[in-house]
């Protein structure tokens, strides 16, 4: 409140914990007057509420209808939503916490115009918190780089900065800009998904194959059935037609526990809400998608369940106090090497991986890179999803670009690039004709 | 600093049983023996039993982020069937107690349709039951309570071809002794073995608890939670025709509404329960020391002359205490 009163404004990372699904765009985007200004007011003038709130987005250049239900908006259009909102008010100092990760490069481009018109018409100091550090060279003035929670450094931009040295600065040392590829021996196809929908029309016809030991990719932006892909695959979304074979055999998956039955593992994007038992301890994620095996007669065997927590602690470099700790207290790198430990625990043959690296500083990107890689070279078949294209481009070995629900293409990554991708996930049918 | 707040949460983790000791001090300081007998003391660990029986069918079921207001009418409607299966049927003992389970493990079906089938919040769904447990009871009973001697109700009257006569004349011993000391208490401790068991020892139980931390986690882990909630149910099913025929038995009969009132009690003894040591989660042995203190309590006021009437207005602040004492340390966010 007293931030709000001098002006100063967030937009938060988590667009669905700052907005109310159920009240309509309008009354999100001007939720601040409502709150702040409604003093010795009884009745809201919704006529006026829309006009203002018609006239932000407007400014904003956003197509959305001011009378539609937030809750049933696309996340990319949340965002803007809140972007809108944090403008409304009287701003002086305007904090965006990762506001380009949902976002599409064509909206991107859209917020930087607006960032940059506050900026130089409004007179607002905005400070921008981001992951991607080509945004950073490319909008702002001088940068921060945070590690540990401790300043490690801020420092005009000038012609002279490179992505490089933010990059070092970060990790603390010097660090090789792309992972390199490991090659992997691929097998014959052991995943073949035929004409796979999903029942409420969220992925469509999808016709794709994985071979053992190769990282087939899941391009395509946001909002473009990737992750709704991944979960029809692994029985969280219920499918409405299609096969999914597994060495020439159907594989019957109606919810995610006939997938794990099945071999098959899915990384969740929404690490915290999806993918680790927060309130839960290292130990008992780690053992989470096959307690059977620490059980004897339904009884679980603590024992073996901490040997196997020390055993992937270890291997996948954990930092951990304890493997008795809660998995709550854990760094974001960190929870995402349980959540991959977990599933290297159940051994299975199908990994699939739902942007991994979200909200995850380089270091352990780096880490999580080997550990997909490791899993591939020992046999099995790997699909990652990611909307960020430079990680297609070092990890996988072919990939699948998807739009709409739809797969549009698929490319060999060796024999592609980002304009290839960003043509196809945006939706063009007809063919690429390199430049 | 530090040493402060792991001293307040040390006094947090700890307040039950604290609270506890203290009330036992202070009944004891004004009442004397006739609080701090073994007589007294049989006393609170009957009422502490029929309390833990129904805590425990609240505890499995709230470990997996479930909840049951309709525990207290289901277990009213229980005792019904067991003292009309017993005396106007004239059933074997073993017999009425297990098809009371068994009645009530269907009867929760209706429950599981509607939280995983219809997809109703718990809350609401059982809310709702509560209403059709009370209805369909008193149905069952012909509108009054069942007790030794009385006639059967219409349609008991019908299917024995127009008799209206029990066909047995009153309780037997065998039938009373489940109220009364030690049966009762060792019933008791039965339902906290497994409830304990299940929970703290075998698979199950850390499902449940992963489900009751995140659903979704859960499931996209490959736990199957309509499955585990099913289960869970079915437990709670259980305890709860438990809970009512041990209170049918201590009353001698099954009375109007009978159980309802265990209710509060127990959701009390949960909560309380749920702090206990530290632990954050609902357990088995927290949820026994939850029922002991809200039992002693509500004994020694008895006893120190408090109206009947005024004890719920206890009870009240005691799950006040033991919910702030759950949800003071959530973090705002």
């Amino acid at each position: 409140m007293a931030a709000k009163k001098l002006g100063i404004q967030i937009v938060y990372q988590e667009v669905d914990m700052a907005l109310m699904p159920n009240l309509t765009v309008a009354e999100n985007v001007m939720f601040n007057d409502i709150v702040m200004n409604m003093k010795g007011k009884l009745f809201v003038d919704y006529g006026k509420l829309r006009r203002e709130a018609k006239k932000v987005l407007e400014e904003l250049k956003i197509n959305i209808d001011v009378r539609q239900i937030c809750g049933k908006l696309s996340l990319a259009q949340k965002q803007m939503v809140l972007i809108a909102r944090a403008i409304q008010n009287s701003c002086n100092f305007l904090i965006l916490d990762e506001p380009t990760a949902p976002l599409s490069d064509t909206e991107t481009e859209e917020l930087f115009r607006v960032v940059k018109h506050l900026r130089e018409t409004q007179n607002i100091a905005i400070i921008f918190i981001t992951h991607r550090i080509h945004e950073i060279l490319r909008i702002c003035d001088s940068y921060t780089v945070m590690r540990n929670g401790e300043i490690v450094d801020t420092t005009p931009i000038t012609e002279a900065t490179t992505s490089k040295e933010i990059v070092e600065k970060m990790l603390g040392r010097s660090f090789e800009e792309n992972f390199p590829k490991e090659v992997c021996e691929i097998g014959e196809k052991a995943l073949v998904i035929e004409n796979l929908t999903e029942r409420e029309g969220r992925v469509k016809d999808i016709n794709m194959y994985v071979r053992r030991g190769e990282i087939v990719g899941l391009a395509g932006l946001v909002g473009g059935g990737k992750t709704e892909l991944c979960k029809t695959i692994f029985g969280a979304y219920k499918k409405a037609s299609g096969k999914i074979t597994m060495n020439g055999k159907e594989l019957r998956i109606k919810k995610p526990a006939d997938a794990v039955k099945n071999r098959l593992a899915l990384v969740p994007e929404e690490r915290r809400k999806e993918g680790v038992l927060v309130a839960e301890t290292v130990t008992f994620n780690l053992a989470a998608a096959c307690l059977n095996r620490f059980c004897h007669l339904s009884f679980v065997n603590d024992g073996a369940a901490a040997k196997n927590a020390d055993k992937y602690v270890k291997e996948l470099g954990v930092k951990t106090p304890s493997i008795r700790q809660r998995v709550a207290f854990l760094s974001g790198g960190n929870q995402q090497k349980v959540v991959v430990g977990k599933w290297l625990a159940a051994d299975c043959d199908v990994y699939i991986f739902d942007e991994p690296t979200k909200g995850v500083d380089v270091g352990a990107k780096q880490e999580i890179f080997r550990l997909i890689n490791d899993i591939a070279k020992a046999g099995n078949c790997v699909i990652y999803a990611t909307c960020e294209n430079s990680e297609l481009l070092s990890i996988t070995d072919r990939m699948y670009v998807m739009f709409d629900g739809k797969i549009m293409a698929e490319l060999e990554t060796a024999k592609t690039d980002e304009a290839e991708i960003m043509h196809y996930a945006t939706g063009a049918t007809e063919a690429y004709a390199a430049s | 600093m530090q040493i402060n707040k792991s001293k307040a949460k040390f006094l947090v983790d700890w307040a039950a049983v604290m609270v506890l000791i203290i009330s036992v001090i202070v009944f004891t300081a004004m009442r004397g023996t006739a609080f701090f007998s073994f007589a007294n003391l049989i006393n609170i660990l009957r009422a502490v039993s029929a309390v833990t029986i129904f805590a425990l069918a609240a505890t499995v079921s709230m470990a997996p982020d479930g909840f049951d207001m309709a525990a207290g009418t289901l277990g009213s409607f229980c005792a019904y069937v067991f003292a009309s299966l017993f005396l106007w049927f004239a059933m074997p003992l073993w017999l009425s107690v297990f098809l009371t389970i068994i009645f009530a493990m269907i009867m929760y079906l209706l429950n599981m349709f509607l939280i995983l089938v219809c997809k109703v919040p718990d809350m609401l769904a059982t809310c709702a039951l509560q209403f059709v447990h009370q209805g369909l009871g008193l149905a069952y009973t012909g509108g009054g309570a069942i007790s030794a001697g009385m006639s059967t109700a219409a349609w008991a009257e019908a299917l024995k071809g127009g008799d209206n006569t029990p066909l047995r004349s009153g309780w037997t011993e065998a039938s009373q002794n489940i109220g009364k000391s030690p049966y009762i208490i060792i019933i008791m401790l039965i339902c906290v073995a497994i409830c304990f068991v299940l929970l703290e020892r075998t698979k199950y139980g850390r499902y449940l608890y992963a489900m009751g931390g995140n659903k979704t986690a859960a499931k996209l882990s490959g736990i199957d939670v309509k499955k585990m909630r099913f289960m869970a149910g079915m437990f709670a099913a259980a305890f709860i025709a438990v809970g009512g025929i041990v209170v049918c038995s201590r009353n001698s009969a099954a009375q109007v509404n009978g159980s309802d009132s265990y209710l509060m009690n127990s959701l009390a003894a949960v909560f309380i329960g749920r702090s206990v040591g530290g632990r954050e989660k609902y357990n088995a042995i927290g949820t026994v020391i939850g029922a002991i203190l809200i039992t002693t309590l509500e004994n020694g006021m008895t006893m120190c002359g408090v109206p009947y009437y005024i004890l719920p207005a206890m009870k009240g602040a005691v799950l006040c205490l033991a919910l702030v004492a759950a949800y003071i340390t959530t973090k705002e966010d």
